[in-house]
């Protein structure tokens, strides 16, 4: 018995059967390019540090002046602006799209996988390339097509992207352009998971397409619905790309969202201190909300 | 015979309405990229021509050749493929051998250790990228594409790890026990059983790696400042913002260019991708 147990201690301790040197590499790289990096811009965040002066001083100013400054009040009401609408319509036309092509799939109808397609090939493009195709799309001289389209409708010319507010919405639109398909796939993917019986039971019971959509279908997906706002609500808070091509922040600081204000406190104002108390800011959003859906998905199923 | 064929008329409706629903979607993501590969392949007058032209009676191929003789994004599209590939091939293999760890033992905080990693992948790129903008100068690493590399790799190992670790679940222990009896040492079992089986999961992750790290920007941008070294997401910004004399028609036709080989492996690999996001979003 002793013998046995001895064995198999030993073959436990065996030199090639423990899991370290298979996540060592994973660890050393996720060490060094994220454990230091956010120990070190939790540092700076309470520093006066700039970018080009080597000495600084410990302080709390760089929050003070951040949460006084209207510049940056003004971002953060358009970072909110921004992710909500942004968030609201991606999810709602990507549950609306992934809808039709469910049905379509379903019913066998040509054309499903072209929509379908046609719906992803827009995520896979690069952010900042879609921010230069919608600037050429949002040309407002007279020979822009939306521009000109506003006209055919009779909105006559749109300030599209040289009037704050406008522009705001402007680049909203492009964004939840870029991000349906995201919410639209995993959407789709909840759908394919949702039991049949379930469904047919329901259109037996003579419930209409509505009442099994509203009353069948949403309760079931509600977890996938929800893992997906989650998602893209992250996403959406750490735009960057799209926005930089598109507008650059502007007119003004118009559509300025945070991860934009970070960067031109840093590089362009040299203000490490102020942009690394900014980027904390962000961190501490970015954290709260993976809080609350890593809480979610161990509750609901846990890891094995 | 009534109530069928109601139920037949109604179901002919519906369908008509998918259809349209169809016709407005595609219309609606299709049509900014159409618009951009019109304005491709105008000439300047036609650019300017209002109304707008919907597209060109006589299209400028010349445009394209012009782009590519008179642009550097040649130079920035052979960058994008060297990081791409060298993204691709170290993200799989630091994350195949971490799923493996996660998959195939048991030990103290594995979990917590699964739950941190899905924390790295939420955080916005531009936080840890000022940071290492700072170590990199002060090591000289600055424009280096090793060390370029490597935050790339770790920017996509989380999502790549946990998509690869529920792979590897799926597949039975009892191929394992086999291998073991057989007297397989672990590399020999992952690399002789393992692998072969997880093929499909390992090209659809390596996939969705190459078409995300070909989009890159905030990295490239921030640890970059040598633009013989820019990707093709840093160079077309760099290209528009930089020379006036490049015209709407040649940003376009350099913006098609810079997509083309994304919008070509998705179209014919989407198989491939659905399953991957599908996959590792929805079960965790």
């Amino acid at each position: 018995m002793e013998k046995v147990a001895e064995e198999k201690a030993a073959s436990r301790w065996r030199p090639g059967d423990t899991p370290v040197p298979w996540l060592l590499p994973l660890a050393l790289v996720l060490v060094l390019v994220f454990v230091y990096p956010i120990l070190e811009i939790l540092r700076l965040s309470f520093t006066d540090a700039s970018l080009v002066r080597p000495e600084y001083a410990y302080t709390l100013e760089s929050y003070i002046t951040l949460l006084r400054s209207p510049d940056f009040l003004s971002t953060l009401r358009i970072t909110f602006i921004f992710v909500f609408a942004s968030v609201v319509f991606q999810v709602l036309l990507g549950f609306i799209i992934a809808l039709v092509v469910d049905q379509g799939v379903r019913r066998g109808l040509r054309g499903t996988i072209v929509t379908r397609t046609a719906v992803l090939s827009a995520w896979a493009i690069p952010g900042v390339i879609i921010g230069i195709i919608w600037s050429i799309l949002y040309e407002e001289s007279a020979a822009g097509i939306l521009n000109h389209l506003a006209n055919l409708v009779g909105f006559g010319s749109i300030p599209f992207l040289s009037e704050p507010n406008t522009a705001l919405a402007s680049v909203t639109v492009a964004n939840i352009w870029r991000g349906t398909a995201f919410s639209m796939i995993l959407i789709y993917a909840g759908l394919q998971t949702l039991p049949e019986d379930v469904l047919e039971a329901a259109k037996i019971d003579g419930a209409n397409a509505w009442q099994r959509l509203t009353r069948v279908m949403i309760p079931l997906l509600a977890p996938v619905l929800f893992i997906t706002l989650i998602i893209v609500t992250i996403e959406t808070f750490n735009t960057f790309d799209m926005v930089m091509a598109l507008t650059g922040g502007g007119p003004g600081r118009g559509t300025e969202v945070i991860a934009l204000s970070i960067y031109y406190q840093i590089f362009q104002q040299l203000n490490l201190g102020r942009g690394a108390a900014a980027a904390v800011m962000l961190l501490a959003v970015n954290m709260i909300i993976t809080f609350v859906y890593l809480r979610y998905i161990e509750r609901r199923q846990g890891i094995e | 015979m009534m109530a069928k064929r109601s139920r037949v008329r109604r179901r002919r409706w519906s369908d008509a309405a998918l259809y349209l629903a169809f016709a407005f979607i595609t219309l609606f993501f299709v049509f900014p990229v159409f618009w951009v590969f019109s304005m491709s392949l105008k000439s300047v007058p036609e650019l300017f021509a209002t109304p707008p032209i919907w597209f060109s009676t006589d299209p400028q191929w010349e445009n394209y050749a012009f782009v590519l003789r008179n642009t550097p994004i040649t130079g920035y599209l052979l960058n994008s493929a060297i990081i791409v590939f060298f993204t691709v091939l170290l993200t799989l293999a630091v994350a195949v051998c971490a799923a493996y760890g996660f998959s195939r033992f048991r030990f103290h905080f594995k979990k917590p250790s699964l739950m941190a990693i899905l924390v790295f992948q939420m955080i916005s790129p531009v936080v840890i990228a000022i940071p290492l903008y700072r170590f990199f100068v002060g090591l000289g690493l600055l424009n280096n594409y090793a060390s370029l590399i490597t935050v790339y790799v770790a920017a996509f190992l989380p999502f790549t790890v946990w998509f690869l670790k529920g792979y590897f679940d799926t597949i039975p222990y009892e191929l394992d026990e086999a291998a073991i009896v057989d007297g397989c040492t672990r590399m020999q079992l992952l690399w002789r059983v393992l692998l072969p089986v997880s093929l499909p999961g390992i090209v659809s992750a390596g996939i969705l790696v190459g078409v995300l790290s070909w989009s890159q920007f905030v990295i490239p941008f921030i640890l970059l400042d040598d633009r013989d070294l820019y990707p093709v997401s840093v160079g077309l910004v760099n290209l528009r913002d930089s020379a006036d004399a490049v015209t709407l028609h040649y940003l376009s036709a350099a913006s098609i260019i810079a997509i083309a080989p994304v919008i070509a492996v998705f179209v014919l690999m989407q198989r491939y991708i659905v399953s991957a996001l599908t996959a590792g979003a929805v079960k965790g």
